[in-house]
């Protein structure tokens, strides 16, 4: 589905990303983890067409993404960004259809199937109840979950999401956890996403990717992730692991 | 098109029909169709100058709402990237050089001064291929600072008589409205419309932040160079013609906003309608509250719409 072959770009300074090479099939869940700065964010935003390499290539359905068409592409692949906002008041479900854009002509309005699917994303993500709600009256959380319906509301193929799990709270990442799983399985997309907090990127991923100063440092299953000594030589921290409901858990270990 | 939409529209439109009535209807000369001057009144000053004020009303609440949409900053008006400041200095300018006297030319030289300072504001900002709305921010806010310059100079050197004229420029006024001006204002503004509704989708996105508009298929650059362009030209236009009416393009998106909470296709248009009202009710303030002179327009754009404004901000949560 997606292959990425010595992908790299750098901003004025510094290299964000470093010749990264990766195949990633359909159906699979994938977290994308590393240390603040290792460029998580950065390799997203390739892979959304947000920037564009500046060597390698990216390969999205047998076509680099480069010669998709915009809105072709927009439609297969759907992207979170980190802090997303609409800057002026709007209604939560009128952020939601604007996932429905790629679809839209130049001068057409969104059709009542536009506002279907935005209801419907807006259910998954259990927030049909905000749907008239106006945005700045939203707790973080609450927006994290609109715009994630905003996402799936463009029915894609591939979804990146940045950081999906800050402002949630727990009842939420564990329901949010198991939407992803559940579309996944259901409708044989793929999902990436960019995660801080390991035992739950663990627990709901099929494998992971673990990046350190621009490189893919690691790439494999979360079992051989979750290891004191990956700990210490990718994350910088020691730690002891935890078994309990049939999964490795990672406690770092504090100094005293 | 969207029901709500047309509704709303027609509730603007109507408003807007019943200021021009009352625009063209109050004034110094009472309007008598058997009486040759009142007539000649009416067609050759009173009736340009209502429709000026509905276009330059219009032309600076879309460049308002344009602006804000495009910076994602709420307190962007249409003078924001120096255009007001380049107009100016322009005018003042061509005011020290006493060219004033050739018609038409004062506003030639102002609109160049908008059209050259926005070039300007755009040139500074862009790097690799990209705008930052910060820079353009920032260039605007400097390059208006030295127009302040230019201007102050420019009236030191220009003579006492030929300042009267200029300052009242400065302030906003629909004095020498002309059916020339109305048909130039007037069709940029038409142009400019259908341009920005060629890429309302677009912007309504990119209201979302760049990348995410990016990863929506919206070619952002382009986006924003037509975006930036096409309200530059109109406030350039309007600016040029009628001096510098402030408030408009910054109070009525809001205003709108505040009624209507809909996205740019929908602000558009009616922001259109809602500035057109307000700069047309102003006028006519502007003309009849002193019988022996005439006020400041600019000045009325502000004691109607802010009120107005305030009471809006209350009663929104």
């Amino acid at each position: 589905m997606l292959a990425l072959r010595n992908v790299s770009y750098s901003y004025e300074t510094v290299a964000a990303v470093r010749d990264i090479s990766l195949e990633i099939g359909a159906q699979q869940l994938v977290a994308l983890t590393g240390p603040n700065g290792s460029g998580k964010s950065t390799l997203l935003k390739i892979i959304a067409r947000v920037h564009a390499a500046h060597a390698g290539e990216v390969w999205f359905e047998e076509k680099r993404i480069a010669d998709w068409p915009a809105k072709e592409y927009a439609r297969r692949v759907g992207y979170l960004p980190q802090d997303p906002d609409p800057t002026f008041p709007m209604r939560a479900i009128d952020v939601v259809v604007t996932g429905r854009a790629p679809y839209l002509g130049r001068f057409a309005w969104e059709s009542d199937r536009d506002w279907q699917e935005a209801r419907a994303a807006l259910e998954l993500c259990d927030a049909a109840h905000l749907a008239d709600r106006y945005f700045d009256e939203m707790s973080g959380g609450e927006r994290k979950r609109v715009f994630l319906a905003r996402v799936l509301a463009g029915t894609p193929r591939l979804i990146v999401l940045d950081e999906p799990l800050a402002a949630l709270d727990l009842s939420h990442v564990q329901q949010f956890s198991q939407l992803l799983r559940e579309i996944v399985d259901r409708t044989g997309c793929t999902v990436i996403f960019a995660a801080h907090d390991l035992n739950w990127a663990a627990a709901h991923s099929d494998r992971m990717l673990v990046m350190q100063s621009g490189t893919l440092a690691l790439d494999a299953t979360p079992e051989s992730v979750m290891r004191p000594d990956v700990m210490r030589a990718f994350f910088g921290f020691d730690a002891e692991t935890v078994a309990s409901g049939g999964r490795t858990w990672i406690v770092p270990r504090t100094s005293s | 098109m969207s029901g709500s939409l047309t509704r709303s529209i027609l509730v603007l439109t109507i408003l807007l029909a019943i200021a021009i009535a009352l625009g063209v209807s109050f004034g110094s000369a009472k309007i008598d169709w058997n009486d040759e001057v009142a007539r000649t009144i009416l067609l050759r000053i009173r009736l340009p100058r209502v429709l000026l004020a509905v276009a330059i009303g219009a032309a600076l609440a879309v460049a308002g709402v344009t602006f804000q949409t495009l910076l994602r900053n709420p307190l962007a008006d249409p003078f924001i990237l120096g255009v007001s400041g380049g107009a100016a200095a322009g005018a003042a300018i061509a005011t020290a050089f006493r060219w004033s006297r050739v018609p038409g030319l004062v506003t030639a030289i102002a609109f160049a001064g908008a059209i050259g300072a926005t070039a300007a504001v755009f040139l500074l900002a862009r790097r690799r291929d990209h705008t930052d709305p910060t820079r353009l921010l920032l260039s605007g806010l400097v390059l208006n600072a030295f127009f302040s310059a230019v201007i102050l100079i420019a009236f030191t050197l220009s003579r006492q008589a030929d300042l009267t004229a200029a300052l009242r420029w400065m302030m906003g006024t629909l004095f020498g409205a002309t059916w020339a001006n109305v048909a130039l204002v007037m069709s940029l503004l038409v142009l400019a419309m259908i341009v920005l509704a060629f890429v309302a989708n677009d912007l309504r996105l990119l209201a979302f932040g760049e990348e995410d508009a990016k990863s929506r298929g919206v070619d952002v650059e382009r986006v924003k160079l037509i975006g930036f362009g096409t309200a530059s030209v109109i406030t350039g236009a309007a600016v040029a013609v009628s001096g510098i009416i402030g408030f408009v393009g910054l109070l009525v998106p809001h205003l709108i906003r505040l009624i209507w909470r809909r996205d740019f296709r929908f602000l558009l248009p009616l922001s259109a309608l809602g500035g057109a009202t307000l700069v047309v009710a102003s006028d006519l303030l502007s003309r009849i509250i002193v019988r022996t002179t005439e006020l400041p327009i600019g000045a009325f754009t502000a004691v109607l719409g802010v009120p107005f404004f305030l009471s809006l901000l209350r009663r929104a949560r």
